[in-house]
């Protein structure tokens, strides 16, 4: 069962030639994050390098290819957790920054404290020697044009922002049985300056502990941090519920209770995984016992086997 | 249904000179709040005013009485979470704001986000015509000399946080007469902290969650072992499966020593209007009333009450 590794590109749904790309996306960085283990790497070394391919992967909101706040500039969102210790580092409104979820690393391993925000953050980075990039390098003619449609009066960002692939994420276990969780984005299409998300809040953008295992989120991040959606995941999961069911049953309640669409990765300790979600769509890969799983609408479940590294 | 309030004042290992003034302070905080319920307000009035006292109040370290990161600059975070709806709104690293707790609330009835961050929320807080304070009227003369003492991080957040020149969050809870709960959580954050530094204190189920299916919570101690435990959230989870406040309190709070061996204080509220108020720190400052009655305290097992004044 062990090692396993799952990612996400995000909840929302898209048009077809989009998906097929982005499926090809988080399947690449599966792979990588499963190679990783396989070389005997670590769960926090794996969430890492697989969600450091999806924010290089201008199709999705991390990184290159974030979407712009009101203003036409980025602003990221990221977040790493161990659940070995509970360590964890995020950094939230990160501007220049061409891996945030590198960032949050460092942050962890680095300071004596969880989140740093801002320029707070960059100051930071820069006393870490991690390079600033130009804003223009993260930005796509894509994200451009979605802008600038939702600044006309009657648009609507937040329905507009489920037509494209949101957030990247992934979990892991590895051989010794430690989890972790990493969670990235570009935030919420047209939102305003220094808006932040769930994703760089430990508990709602992810959450990772030995004893219980670990999550990633996507969808519309105010609706997950009102539930908390990674912690409540695994409080179910405390409570004895498989990973497939707990995430079900958060995802249900985000939906009764806060009228919230999103998705989640979850692993338990054991190598149970589990890829759901309560959008149209999310895609998403996972990688175990040399076998490649991935999707992205709901039912979808295809798999191929990982032989050859690529 | 009994309307209750409850406030603390910060855990941590109180100096005595201090004593008589946290102790005033809370216990005029949290008249403060019941006064609101009694003139037919709600619980999220109710917490508003109560942390607004306490922010006013130069004897803590939220608002005026802030301390001073590693610039020797003010930021500040705060949070409120009403019961009803899930509705939450938080500010993080704002600057010259002397009510953070009322900017978190603007957060949430005048945007549709959760957390603005840093110079995005002092725009928000320009833009709705929120009043401004320079950085020197939130600063004391103690708290400049403390600042110069400790200017060098090297003695870190941990040692800082434990030795008695440490202050912290302050934090309330409330249930109104319709069953409501709120709660809202407003602090300076660690001495000498890093520029951009986000505690727990702004971090939704880390330094407060309400919920009226479960309760209401404040947290206050250690910033980053809080967030590793999503304190709030975790009480609120231990109350879901019908435990009492102050069971639920110390259970999560002896788990938060064990796990990540972080020292703090939280204050509970039941929508039936049962309420704790615990800390494993060596003191914190706390006063809780309903009916007739004010309740105080500062030391370990420390429960005096009072007849209310009329």
């Amino acid at each position: 069962m062990l090692p396993v590794v799952v990612v996400h590109g995000g909840a929302g749904h898209c048009p077809k030639e989009r998906s097929e790309s982005a499926k090809k996306g988080v399947c690449a960085a599966a792979r990588a994050g499963y190679e990783v283990l396989r070389g005997g790497g670590g769960s926090m070394d794996a969430v890492v390098e697989a969600v450091t391919q999806l924010e290089n992967n201008s199709l999705f909101n991390a990184g290159c290819g974030s979407v712009l706040n009101i203003k036409g500039d980025v602003e990221m969102d990221a977040l790493v957790m161990d659940g070995q210790t509970l360590a964890s580092g995020a950094v939230a409104a990160v501007r220049n920054i061409a891996n945030p979820v590198q960032l949050s690393r460092l942050v962890m391993d680095k300071t004596s404290h969880v989140c740093l925000t801002a320029g707070g953050a960059q100051q930071f980075a820069e006393s870490m020697g991690v390079p600033l990039v130009q804003q223009e390098s993260l930005i796509t003619d894509y994200a451009r044009m979605r802008w600038r449609q939702n600044l006309a009066p009657e648009a609507n960002p937040v329905e507009c922002q489920m037509g494209k692939m949101g957030t990247v994420g992934a979990v892991a276990v590895d051989v010794h049985g430690n989890v972790a969780s990493a969670t990235s984005t570009g935030g919420i299409l047209n939102k305003m300056e220094g808006r932040v998300g769930d994703t760089p809040c430990v508990g709602c953008g992810g959450y990772a502990d030995n004893r219980v295992g670990a999550v990633s989120t996507t969808g519309y991040g105010e609706a997950i941090m009102k539930v908390t959606l990674a912690r409540l995941i695994l409080f179910h999961m405390e409570q004895g519920q498989s990973a497939e069911a707990a995430s079900d049953s958060a995802l249900a309640y985000m939906k009764s209770r806060v009228e919230g669409l999103g998705g989640v990765v979850t692993v338990d300790p054991q190598g149970h995984w589990a890829a759901r979600f309560s959008s149209a769509q999310m895609c998403w890969a996972a990688a175990q016992e040399d076998v490649l799983h991935y999707g992205v609408y709901a039912g979808e479940h295809l798999t191929e086997n990982i032989t050859t590294p690529q | 249904m009994p309307a209750v309030v409850v406030v603390h004042g910060g855990a941590w290992s109180v100096p005595d000179k201090l004593a008589k003034a946290v102790v005033d302070g809370v216990k005029m905080a949290a008249l403060d709040g019941f006064s609101v319920l009694e003139r037919g307000g709600s619980a999220l009035d109710a917490v508003e005013a109560a942390v607004r006292n306490l922010e006013d109040n130069v004897t803590f370290n939220a608002g005026h009485g802030a301390v001073l990161n590693a610039d020797g600059d003010v930021e500040l975070d705060a949070i409120i979470m009403d019961g009803r709806t899930l509705g939450s709104g938080a500010v993080s690293s704002v600057k010259n704001i002397p009510n953070p707790v009322s900017l978190a609330r603007a957060v949430m009835e005048k945007t549709p986000h959760l957390l603005l961050t840093s110079r995005g929320a002092n725009l928000f807080a320009e833009s709705i015509g929120m009043a401004t304070v320079p950085t020197d009227t939130l600063v004391t003369a103690n708290e400049r000399e403390k600042w110069e003492e400790h200017r060098s991080y090297v003695a870190g957040v941990t040692e800082d946080f434990n030795s008695k020149c440490a202050h912290d969050t302050v934090g309330a809870v409330a249930v109104d007469s319709a069953g409501n709960v709120a709660c809202a959580t407003s602090t300076g954050g660690i001495r000498n902290k890093m520029v951009g530094r986000v505690g727990d204190a702004a971090i939704i189920g880390c330094g407060g969650y309400a919920d009226n299916s479960s309760g209401a919570v404040s947290c206050t101690g250690h910033g980053e072992s809080i967030l590793k435990v999503t304190l709030a959230r975790l009480i609120l989870s231990h109350m879901e499966q019908g435990k009492s406040a102050a069971e639920s309190s110390q259970l999560a709070l002896q788990y938060m020593g064990k796990r990540v061996r972080g020292a703090g204080g939280v204050i509970v509220v039941s929508p039936s209007g049962q309420w704790a108020a615990e800390f494993t720190t060596v003191r914190m400052s706390w006063a809780a009333v309903a009916k007739d009655n004010l309740w105080y305290g500062l030391e370990s097992g420390e429960r005096f009450e009072e007849a209310l004044p009329h």
